[in-house]
């Protein structure tokens, strides 16, 4: 038989055939077809057939189609085994009928989803997943019976009829109290932490789907049906941003399309609270594009209490917009755990107790090599938009900002390709086969996982991947545990030193780095080290890959010339593997920066051009990426102190992301301060003023007036103002920051402190000292709570606590606060040289003042100007 | 047609996109006409470099037309169960009660035939199939499979015909 069946043989004979008048065709058809009857009978019937007239191909299936497509389905009356009563509504995009089943004594819903296509291969999954709900049995949970499709592939589903009210309504009607609209609260979270813990998360919960009978009993409906109704298809995607518009419910990941968990539930379930509490929901959606509701919802939501009935008691008021601010935090990690901890709460403020949440949010680390925090929210799809909310932790020393910054920015960009690269299906080294079904998994939770306990080297596979997935999205607790998992298994089933384990090392080492656990992440990285060299050839990529993550833990230690080796050798590993590729220039990457944070401008300087080339050549001239490099030459310019440079850099960068992100981005917005940061050390106070403004403005438009990350600028512009001596004005932003910072992270958060230390300064510089002392006696207080005692901010706190004093000639407070900030600040390993010396010189001028001058001797430095300025 | 992961992902999206195209064309136009060759180019304006990866128009009308004939033939099957099944109807039924009784068994046969023509030759059926429900146009097809103009329009004649026979017997 012929490769292609015979056709051509078959195509040519009809060709000759077809043409030649019918009296010559059986002549033709017997010396063509000789000794081969079923080919001639093939051929016969063709010919036969060819002649009629009407042949569907020759219409235009657009006629067909035309007719055959159209109108909505019309409703048989039986739906597999339920027979239909009437009809009982019309939704957005289904209608309901009752229906009942001859074996069930209650009356059922059938949900008929019109337009909702589902292909064949769809069809399956969807019914796989309807029984696994089915499989939920709690009273407060609609119960769910069965799920098909018609022939056509419109789905249907058949679930507990429940003759009630949307809670909200049924809380109105009845005129409920605040305690009681609470308890209601309650029974709808015990429902879904039911429904978490067969990990199903529900997805769409809203007043609509937490009905109430008229007995009082709550009832969930319409579990999970949410991800079969999400539209296919996006418009254009634009890269300035398009996000789903969602009215109301949905939390800023699902306006964002990023992996959805049972967080996601505990948002909703926090909106519904609010909206309980409050009789109006938090954000109004009506009338807001996309744009402007998804950077609300990453905003954080106005506090309930504003809008509680006038004689609500004020402690309870402030539970209940912890309680709200908690469960609709925009940050997935930073909201309730689960269900649990919310009825946790809700049981304390029934009892009038403290609220676990409210006692959660001091905690706060601050620091310097505290790297990030994790508010990425990441959108796949075709949108492919990435939201980063970035906080700089203010320190005196500028380049630690723009550690911070960098890192932040470089790890922003990796989780942004990681999730692109999931979406699109192909980051081999980041997830297993299929990656789609890794963030599925990762929805359902852990359940899932661990039941895979027949397969254990797909489970641990498995753990390590999601225990990454979640540290990248900075949930570090449950990344601990699952990649803990992840290492027992695998030390159990291969021993203690197979490659395996290593790589499980490794990603473990890193978790470590990212918890500021720097002397555990060390020893598990070489650990991981070993075992690769022993187990593995030497030029395999994860060696190289382990050497990276060992610089990085050597950076953050602050061993720089160690780093630099390291990475180093990462490199050479890599070129000898593929230089030119992604990996090789990361590596790179990575050893410029530990050239800068070293000091070694120039070497990081050759590193960042060549980087630069490659990226122009790799990924062409208009892409972040160049951004980044082009801000990397900016940054040694500036350490250099030659600071037009830097701004050209910088200016480069920004036109770029401008062109890229358009106007309204925080990564425009950064490289604006940047520029002012230039131009405020070249003295160039009007334009850094307005590079400062400029990238305020933006910052206001992007995440609103009240965010933090508006009060950071609106920091700066203050100190731009002290330093050319308006106190008025730098007192103005400084009370504006300040005013931010305590609606956003309470009256104890350290950057509230940093205000009034600034407040401090202004007082300073008017010379009003008891001002000044008052500011800076309360920042000291909230430093050393805040971040501990021997804390460098609280030492440049005391040393200006002590000058202001002195000024006032309180001696011996002078001393006091003066000797403490100078012991602190001497113990740094890069001190604020600038701090201490003052201090010296306020104690010897102290001293000298009590007539102690032996004690005066001691910190009169021979090289110190003299005397407070 | 190759099945693999990214091929079935693809033609799911596909079949569900023109679906939806379908539906989105028709509310508010009672009597237009639409062409599916229309449809297969707007779902891949909409969904090609985003969602999964096609090497280029042509293959990704190849899979598209596919969902194309699924997405008629579906149609087909349901409109004669409401005509057999009969009974209650919704309120707002569509106008293609005036319609030709025979489309949707016209349509239902042409899919039986293609069917069988995929048994035996699967090529030329993956041929018909991209012309007739994504319109493509001769050059394109030959483009697609990598032979000659001339060899399309050979195949073509020939499995119409083919079809042709193929639907006379089955009556």
């Amino acid at each position: 038989m012929p490769a292609d069946g015979g056709w051509s043989r078959l195509a040519d004979c009809f060709a000759e055939l077809v043409d030649l008048p019918a009296a010559d065709r059986e002549a033709a058809l017997d010396r063509l077809t000789a000794g081969e009857p079923a080919l001639r009978m093939e051929l016969v019937a063709m010919l036969a057939a060819d002649g009629r007239t009407g042949h569907p191909l020759d219409q235009d299936v657009a006629a067909a189609a035309g007719v055959l497509i159209g109108g909505a389905p019309a409703a048989p009356p039986q739906v597999g085994p339920y027979r239909l009563e009437r009809r009982l509504g019309e939704g957005g995009s289904a209608v309901v009928w009752l229906a009942t089943r001859p074996d069930l004594d209650h009356q059922v819903a059938i949900k008929v989803l019109r337009d909702a296509w589902l292909s064949p291969e769809r069809r399956e999954r969807f019914l796989q997943e309807q029984r696994i709900l089915a499989q939920l049995n709690h009273p407060a949970i609609a119960r769910f019976h069965d799920a098909d499709s018609f022939a056509d592939g419109t789905p249907w589903l058949a679930m507990e009829f429940v003759p009630g009210s949307p809670v909200t309504e049924y809380a109105d009607a009845h005129r409920l109290d605040l305690q009681s609209r609470l308890r209601l609260v309650r029974s709808v979270a015990e429902a879904i932490e039911y429904a978490h813990q067969h990990a199903v998360i529900h997805r769409d919960l809203k007043p609509s789907n937490i009905l109430v009978t008229d007995a009082g009993a709550v009832k969930v409906v319409d579990f999970g049906i949410a991800k079969h109704l999400e539209d296919p298809s996006d418009p254009h995607p634009t890269r300035t941003g398009l996000r789903f518009l969602t009215p109301g419910y949905a939390s800023p990941e699902q306006l964002t399309r990023a992996a959805v968990g049972t967080y996601s539930d505990v948002y909703a379930l926090g909106v519904v609270c609010y909206q309980l509490l409050t009789g109006r929901l938090p954000f109004d959606p009506s009338g807001r594009t996309a744009e402007e509701l998804a950077a609300l919802a990453s905003q954080g939501a106005p506090p309930p209490s504003i809008h509680l009935p006038p004689g609500t008691r004020r402690a309870l008021a402030q539970d209940l917009d912890v309680l709200c601010a908690t469960a609709m935090h925009p940050d997935p990690s930073r909201r309730y755990r689960d269900m649990g901890a919310l009825i946790e709460d809700i049981d304390h403020l029934l009892a009038g107790e403290p609220l676990r949440a409210r006692r959660d949010s001091l905690g706060y680390r601050a620091g310097k090599f505290v790297r990030r925090n994790a508010r990425a929210v990441v959108a796949a799809a075709a949108a492919l938009l990435v939201v980063i909310t970035l906080v700089v932790f203010y320190t005196v020393r500028l380049r630690a900002s723009r550690d911070i910054a960098l890192a932040e920015a470089a790890r922003a960009e990796r989780v942004q390709r990681f999730m692109l690269n999931l979406f699109e299906g192909g980051d081999p080294s980041a997830a297993p086969a299929d990656t789609l079904r890794v963030l599925t998994l990762m929805d359902r939770g852990l359940q899932e996982v661990r039941s895979l306990e027949g397969a254990p080297r797909t489970q641990s596979e498995l753990l390590l991947t999601l225990g990454g997935l979640y540290q990248k999205l900075g949930r570090l607790d449950r990344a601990d545990s699952l990649l803990g998992a992840a290492l027992a298994e695998r030390r159990a089933r291969t021993g203690d030193r197979s490659p395996e384990v290593s790589d499980a090392l490794l990603a473990l080492g890193l978790l470590r780095l990212d918890q500021a656990r720097l002397n555990d992440a060390d020893s598990l990285v070489r650990q991981a080290i070993m075992i690769d060299s022993l187990t593995r050839p030497a030029g395999h990529i994860a060696r190289a890959t382990a050497r990276t993550a060992l610089g990085r833990v050597q950076e953050a230690q602050g061993d720089y010339p160690a780093a630099i080796a390291t990475h180093g050798a990462a490199l050479d590993l890599h070129a000898t593997r593929d230089s030119g590729s992604a990996a090789y220039w990361d590596a790179a990457t990575q050893l410029a920066n530990a050239h800068f944070y070293a000091g070694n401008y120039d070497t990081a300087d050759s590193l960042n051009r060549l980087i630069l080339a490659a990226d122009r050549a790799r990924r062409g001239a208009g892409h972040p990426a160049v951004a980044e490099d082009l801000i990397n030459l900016g940054a040694t310019q500036f350490e250099r102190g030659n600071y037009a440079e830097a701004e050209a850099y910088y200016r480069q960068a920004l036109a770029i992301n401008r062109a890229w992100y358009g106007e309204d981005h925080h990564a425009v917005a950064a490289n604006l301060t940047m520029i002012g940061r230039a131009q405020i050390r070249a003295l160039r106070w009007e334009d850094a003023v307005g590079a400062l403004e400029e990238a305020l403005a933006i910052r206001e438009r992007v995440f609103g007036p009240d965010h933090p990350n508006v009060a950071s600028t609106v920091n700066e512009l203050g100190t731009v103002a002290l330093r050319r001596e308006r106190f008025d004005e730098a007192e103005r932003h400084y009370l504006r920051a300040n005013a931010i910072y305590r609606a956003t992270y309470g009256d104890r958060h350290y950057l509230v402190g940093i205000t009034l230390s600034n407040l401090g300064s202004v007082g300073m510089g008017r010379q009003d000292n008891a001002a000044a002392e008052r500011y800076l006696r309360q920042a000291v207080a909230l430093f050393t709570e805040a971040l501990g005692p021997d804390h460098s901010n609280v030492g440049i706190a005391r040393t200006k606590l002590g000058r202001a004093l002195l000024r006032q000639g309180k001696y011996r407070e002078a001393i006091e606060e003066s000797t403490a900030g100078y012991q602190i600040l001497g113990k740094q390993a890069s001190p604020a040289m600038n701090f201490i010396t003052n201090a010296r010189a306020d104690l010897v001028t102290a001293y000298t003042a009590l007539g102690q001058p032996e004690a005066a001797v001691r910190y009169r430095d021979s090289t110190a100007a003299s005397g407070p300025k | 047609m190759a099945s693999s992961p990214e091929a079935d992902h693809a033609y799911s999206l596909a079949y569900e996109e023109l679906r939806r195209l379908a539906q989105c064309l028709l509310v508010g136009e009672r009597h237009a006409s639409i062409s599916p060759t229309t449809l297969v180019h707007e779902a891949w304006l909409k969904l090609r470099g985003g969602r999964f990866t096609v090497e280029s128009e042509l293959h990704f009308k190849r899979i598209a037309a596919r969902a194309m004939r699924q997405v008629l033939v579906d149609a087909a099957r349901r409109r004669r169960a409401e005509k057999h099944g009969g009974g209650l109807t919704l309120v707002a039924f569509d106008e293609g009660l005036d319609a030709p009784a025979s489309t949707d068994e016209q349509v239902l046969a042409l899919d039986g035939a293609l069917t069988e023509l995929e048994h035996r030759y699967p090529r030329q059926a993956e041929m018909v199939e991209s012309r007739y429900f994504a319109g493509l146009s001769i050059p394109e097809t030959a483009e697609l499979l990598g032979v000659s103009v001339a060899t399309v329009n050979r195949d073509w004649r020939a499995a119409r015909a083919w079809l042709a026979a193929e639907l006379r017997c089955a009556g």
